[in-house]
């Protein structure tokens, strides 16, 4: 289904999905984050700051609550999150390839009900980039494009006045027969300038990871590289690269008392983070990844290696996110590039 | 203005002469126009170096990295580590001798005057709708360099509020310093952003405050970044890392946990209000921890209002004495609070 939507007539169609909520990126505190869209919709923003992967995986998940009282056997009970439908408008082509890779994840031998109960409730309405929406993107270099629909059940093309609207998925669909009349057909030059634009967009400059293809085996044999430790050496250990990552998944899983005397508590999941120290600190006190060059390995190698040889793809999907809110200068593109190099 | 050669110099030559292990400095990062830390322990590398308006981290934060690497991998240092310090890093670095983290001797200042322009507010540039590939210092200007040419912009329009309202922009601690000391050319009075907000209602405030919190991720980048954040064990972590193979099972089972992991709103209060008491009569404003929040929480509000009871309360600046008494380990007879005699 591929239709042609007014800008102006953009709100009428958010109306008339009235079984949805709708988020879409909006300014606020100075910077883009997804937020309930109160009927109005504006798709004139650069990325969001956070990727739109709290929707399916928000940092926070209670899982179950849990009673002891006295003399009685200890009670649990469980906790499905009761996800309404959620369509998510203005999602840039990196963060649908991000939610291809969660869901790979979070379906992989293990179905994980908590992700599935949300996810299959979240519509993508992605937004293609005409633009790169900053100087850190490198989609391309990782298989992804600009203009890419992977993960997203409709995407939407800027033609000026108008969007290009292509339904990707069923889901998609029903977001688009909701419209009804909002949309028109396209016309044989919508058609055409909808081409023009995504060959533009797939020709406009980006950031370059050399060599991409060979990344995955030179990262293998570059384990014990001093590179790591150098490349780290700024590296303040904060958790900015991955909890803003589209595709950082770990967590870490807590009980969370809430009364002591009788006991009663939630197991609770957290988004937990590899750069900090303590996330590989074992209980004897010996930590296996005892320094911030341990720690950049294993964020770029989950990434660019063990995703590869785990699933057949690049986990990262060239948001850029890592490095433009790195407040000293770690760079995964130069990271991968430079430690890359010194392979033969 | 800073002879950039100058500061080249002093490192190549210090490095030569085997006088310093290090220079702790900036260079070019390969994030656009940003300037990033570097260590240099090779002559050769001295012209690496840079000085502009985007070197605003505190680079005293690896005076500590460098200390807990020392002390983590047992090795003795003979020399000591050199550090390029605008007034503020200079304070910071202060506060750290005062509190014995690392003697005098173990560190030599490369001073920096800000010379009252001080460095940028990337966010207040990007609000200018300036992409820029460069900057530099000019007189009272930035100049940026932009795909339409050459920028020139009044420093006050983009520069750090915490810069508009330094009071000591001269590194008064130091071993050499580079650029002219104009101290006294702060451009808003102190405490201007803080006033201003205290203007509003207790309820305004408290609602402010409840959104602020509510958007924290607890990434702990505010906290990775201060150079005061130094201590081994922290109330947030979820380990403490003074376990060691000696440590009970009884000590790690018995340990207080003071805050939960989930970034709910009361949990992350409880962090930040931790975060800034800790700082009480120690942070000097560099204001690192608001540059790197990725969602831009105020956090510079919090720490000047400590900042300001000190001063007020107890006419305490942080960061002027090595030998001087500390704000919260010291009593003085003229201090407030007849309750205490």
């Amino acid at each position: 289904m591929e239709k042609i939507l007014a800008k102006n007539k953009l709100d009428d169609w958010v109306a008339a999905l009235s079984d949805w909520q709708v988020s879409a990126p909006i300014m606020e505190d100075d910077i883009w984050s997804y937020k309930a869209s109160k009927g109005k919709v504006q798709l004139e923003h650069s990325n969001t700051v956070q990727p739109p992967k709290g929707f399916s995986f928000p940092q926070r998940e209670v899982f179950f609550s849990f009673e002891q009282i006295k003399g009685q056997p200890p009670r649990l009970t469980p906790i499905q999150p009761k996800a309404a439908r959620h369509a998510v408008f203005g999602v840039r082509p990196c963060d649908g390839a991000g939610a291809v890779r969660m869901d790979t994840v979070f379906n992989d031998q293990f179905q994980d009900n908590y992700y599935q109960a949300r996810r299959s409730n979240v519509a993508y309405v992605g937004l293609a980039c005409n633009k790169p929406q900053g100087i850190n993107c490198f989609c391309q270099s990782v298989g992804g494009s600009p203009v890419s629909s992977q993960g997203m059940d409709v995407l939407m093309t800027d033609l000026g006045d108008r969007y290009y609207v292509a339904a990707v998925t069923e889901t998609g669909k029903a977001l688009m027969t909701a419209g009804g009349k909002v949309f028109g057909e396209p016309s044989a030059d919508d058609k055409k300038k909808l081409k023009q634009t995504h060959a533009d967009a797939l020709a406009q400059p980006q950031r370059a990871i050399n060599n991409v293809d060979a990344v995955p085996a030179k990262l293998k044999a570059s384990f014990d590289s001093p590179l790591w430790e150098e490349l780290a050496r700024a590296c303040i250990g904060c958790g900015a690269c991955t909890f803003l990552c589209p595709t950082c998944h770990c967590f870490d899983i807590n009980d969370e008392n809430t009364s002591s005397s009788p006991l009663r508590g939630n197991r609770v999941r957290t988004w937990d983070n590899c750069q900090f120290p303590d996330f590989t600190m074992h209980t004897s006190g010996h930590n296996p990844r005892e320094n911030q060059g341990a720690r950049l390995r294993q964020r770029v190698n989950h990434k660019f290696q063990y995703f590869h040889e785990n699933f057949g793809m690049s986990q990262c999907t060239g948001c850029g996110r890592c490095i433009t809110e790195c407040s000293v200068g770690v760079d995964i593109v130069n990271v991968v590039n430079k430690v890359t190099e010194h392979v033969g | 203005m800073i002879n950039l050669q100058d500061m080249r110099d002093t490192a190549r030559n210090m490095l030569a002469k085997n006088e310093v292990r290090g220079v702790i400095g900036y260079r070019r990062s390969t994030n656009g126009m940003l300037a990033e830390p570097v260590v240099i322990t090779k002559p050769e590398q001295a012209d690496e170096l840079i000085w502009d308006p985007t070197c605003f981290h505190n680079l005293s934060l690896y005076l500590v990295e460098d200390r807990k690497f020392l002390a983590h991998t047992r090795a003795k240092a003979d020399l000591p580590i050199a550090i390029i310090a605008k007034g503020c890093d200079a304070r910071s670095t202060v506060v750290l001798m005062q509190e014995n983290y690392f003697e005098r001797k173990d560190v030599y200042i490369i001073g920096v005057s800000c010379e009252g322009t001080g460095v940028l507010d990337e966010r207040k540039l990007v609000k200018k709708g300036i992409r820029a590939t460069n900057s530099a210092f000019d007189g009272d200007d930035f100049v940026f360099t932009t795909e339409q040419g050459e920028q020139r912009i009044p420093a006050r329009e983009v520069m750090a509020d915490r810069c508009l309202e330094c009071r000591e922009c001269f590194p008064k601690e130091h071993n050499i310093v580079l650029g002219e000391d104009k101290t006294g050319r702060q451009l808003d009075a102190p405490f201007t952003a803080l006033k201003r907000f205290e203007e509003l209602d207790p309820a305004a405030r408290w609602e402010f405050w409840d959104h602020q919190f509510e958007r924290c991720i607890r990434c702990f980048a505010c906290r990775s970044v201060c150079p005061m954040c130094y201590c081994d064990e922290c109330i947030v972590d979820s380990t403490s890392f003074p376990v060691t193979g000696q440590t009970t099972a009884d000590e790690k089972a018995n340990r207080v946990k003071w805050i939960e992991r989930s970034a709910t709103r009361a949990e992350n209060m409880t962090y930040h209000m931790t975060r800034v008491l800790h700082l009480a009569g120690r942070c000097i404003d560099c204001n690192e921890c608001e540059r790197v929040c990725p969602v831009n929480i105020p956090l510079r509000l919090l720490n000047n209002k400590m900042e300001r009871e000190a001063r007020e309360q107890f006419g305490y600046e942080p960061g002027a004495s090595i030998g001087g008494p500390s704000l919260t380990a010291s009593f003085l007879d003229t201090d407030p609070g007849k309750f205490i005699r």
